[in-house]
């Protein structure tokens, strides 16, 4: 009886191509949660939501730039877009964020992507910039279809383009922003389950229970309490950064002198979800 | 009924720790009562705020969709389901034992901190109308996410739309719509039997029974349609 088993030398041989690395796979993920965000390679199922978020909004703006070029006075502008949709914007969050972050927990596929060059910090990360950008093309793509429509309806000639262009560059600032808080508070809530229907449930309910929360402090506080009611919700929140950075174009959220401060708090709760993101992934075993 | 099914799904929903999400919620809702009692504010400037805006448009439906679309949604997301369906069980014996729990235990996660939050208002007979609003609208909202965790891979998604697309944003700009939004018909039969000032509805009484009685029905009668030519396909991611 042969005493051990040998392993012959049958001609195994290394890998020696190049070997793409981490900020490849960083980018691929990034790209593949854009698609996924939007049911991109997905069943028709999928798409139905994401996409008719997406084309109410579309819609929407159409009619708006419609309103606007028949009105002597125009009733929306870029910025206004922007506080307007965050509404339905919540709502794309809450699908889809749980879609980009719980099938990746529930299937164990976490495991099997930190096998590979990336790391852990580098999955939250590029988790959270797909859903921002996805969130930002929500806000960006009718906002370019309003762009269109006025700056061919346009009278003055070039000088009326170049108004139009600077007024779509400050609604992608304030799209910028709103992407960005949206993500950073959905994200980390949708992490912490692997079933798609309590995260999304925990994501709306943030957005959902803090407005009537603000909405009280506003209708019955007085002086300062009424003026800052507003931090107390998202979508309140943003609108008052918006009137603050570009002026009370609807004015939405009473903000009295605070306005930096309804700045600082959505900058302070962007890093703040982000660092909860990343802390939480530190404790995922891989 | 059956109650097996029942303790079985009870346990499954109430046995977790992410029965703990449901927490929040009654908190939000004393703690804004509390404030408006004490704010010094008129009953019909902060009653509204609370206790439609808060309570019946954001508490009950969200509960309801947790629950709800968790009752039946847990067992098809995970296969199980096909335990209950090889039993030699009617499958309206299935649907309806599912919905009575997620009603019991939407009625009872709403309408207890309802309740107290209207004791605290002052106004007994408000207390007695959320509690029937809370139950007749937490079963017609659980019968309709129960159908449609049946009916699509993503009950969630649709509720979210319903609740807060639909019942948010048309129904205030399409006051038609209104009278297929059940918060509405909650707000309506809570503000016929309160009778106060701390809550003011839309849509008549005997229009909010009718239409949710229809909820009930549709949602029931829908879900045990589907469920007799179930097919369990793969996760459609």
């Amino acid at each position: 009886m042969p005493d051990t088993g040998v392993i012959h030398d049958i001609g195994y041989q290394r890998y020696e191509g190049p070997r793409l690395g981490r900020g490849y796979a960083a980018r691929s993920l990034y790209v593949h949660g854009i698609r996924s965000a939007y049911g991109l390679g997905r069943s028709a199922w999928a798409k139905v939501l994401p996409m008719g978020v997406l084309a109410f909004a579309s819609m929407a703006s159409l009619i708006l730039v419609v309103i606007n070029t028949q009105l002597p006075t125009q009733v929306i502008d870029y910025v206004g877009i922007a506080s307007t949709f965050t509404y339905a914007a919540t709502v794309f969050v809450a699908v889809v964020a749980p879609e980009l972050v719980s099938v990746d927990l529930r299937s164990n596929l976490l495991q099997l992507y930190l096998s590979r060059p990336l790391r852990k910090s580098d999955y939250a990360l590029t988790k959270l910039a797909s859903l921002a950008t996805a969130t930002f093309l929500l806000f960006a793509i009718p906002m370019l279809i309003m762009f269109l429509g006025m700056a061919f309806n346009t009278d003055s000639g070039i000088g009326g383009v170049l108004d139009e262009v600077g007024g779509f560059a400050q609604g992608l600032v304030a799209a910028a922003i709103h992407a960005a808080l949206l993500s950073a508070l959905g994200l980390p809530l949708a992490s912490l389950s692997g079933r798609r229907v309590f995260a999304s449930g925990m994501i709306i309910a943030l957005f959902l229970l803090t407005t009537p929360i603000s909405g009280a402090l506003q209708a019955f506080g007085n002086g300062a309490l009424a003026d800052l009611g507003g931090l107390m919700d998202p979508s309140s929140l943003l609108n008052g950064v918006d009137q603050w950075l570009f002026g009370p174009g609807i004015g939405i959220v009473r903000t009295g002198d605070f306005g930096a401060v309804y700045g600082l708090v959505t900058v302070a709760l962007i890093a703040l979800g982000t660092y909860l993101l990343v802390l939480r992934y530190k404790k995922v075993k891989s | 009924m059956n109650l097996t099914i029942m303790s079985l799904t009870a346990r499954a929903m109430l046995g977790r720790k992410r029965v703990l999400m449901l927490l929040p919620m009654p908190i939000i809702l004393i703690g804004l009562t509390l404030i408006g009692v004490t704010s010094g504010a008129s009953d019909a400037q902060w009653g509204p705020v609370v206790f439609s805006s808060l309570g019946i448009s954001v508490i009950l439906p969200l509960t309801a969709l947790i629950i709800g679309s968790s009752a039946l949604g847990l067992e098809i997301d995970d296969g199980t389901i096909t335990h209950l369906l090889t039993k030699p069980l009617p499958r309206s014996e299935i649907v309806l034992s599912k919905l009575a729990v997620a009603w019991l235990v939407t009625a009872v996660a709403t309408g207890v901190p309802l309740a107290a939050a209207a004791l605290i208002a002052g106004s007994g007979t408000l207390a007695v109308g959320l509690v029937i609003g809370a139950a007749i609208g937490g079963l017609a909202y659980s019968a309709l996410f129960l159908a449609l965790s049946v009916m699509t891979k993503r009950p969630v998604a649709v509720g979210l739309v319903y609740i807060v697309l639909w019942e948010n944003i048309l129904v205030s700009y399409v006051s038609g719509t209104r009278i297929f939004s059940v918060r509405q018909h909650a707000t309506a039969i809570a503000d016929s039997i309160g009778n106060t000032q701390l809550i003011d509805a839309s849509v008549s009484v005997t229009t909010a029974l009718v239409m949710a009685v229809i909820f009930i029905v549709v949602g029931t009668v829908g879900a045990t349609q589907r469920l007799r030519s179930f097919a369990l396909t793969g996760d459609a991611n």
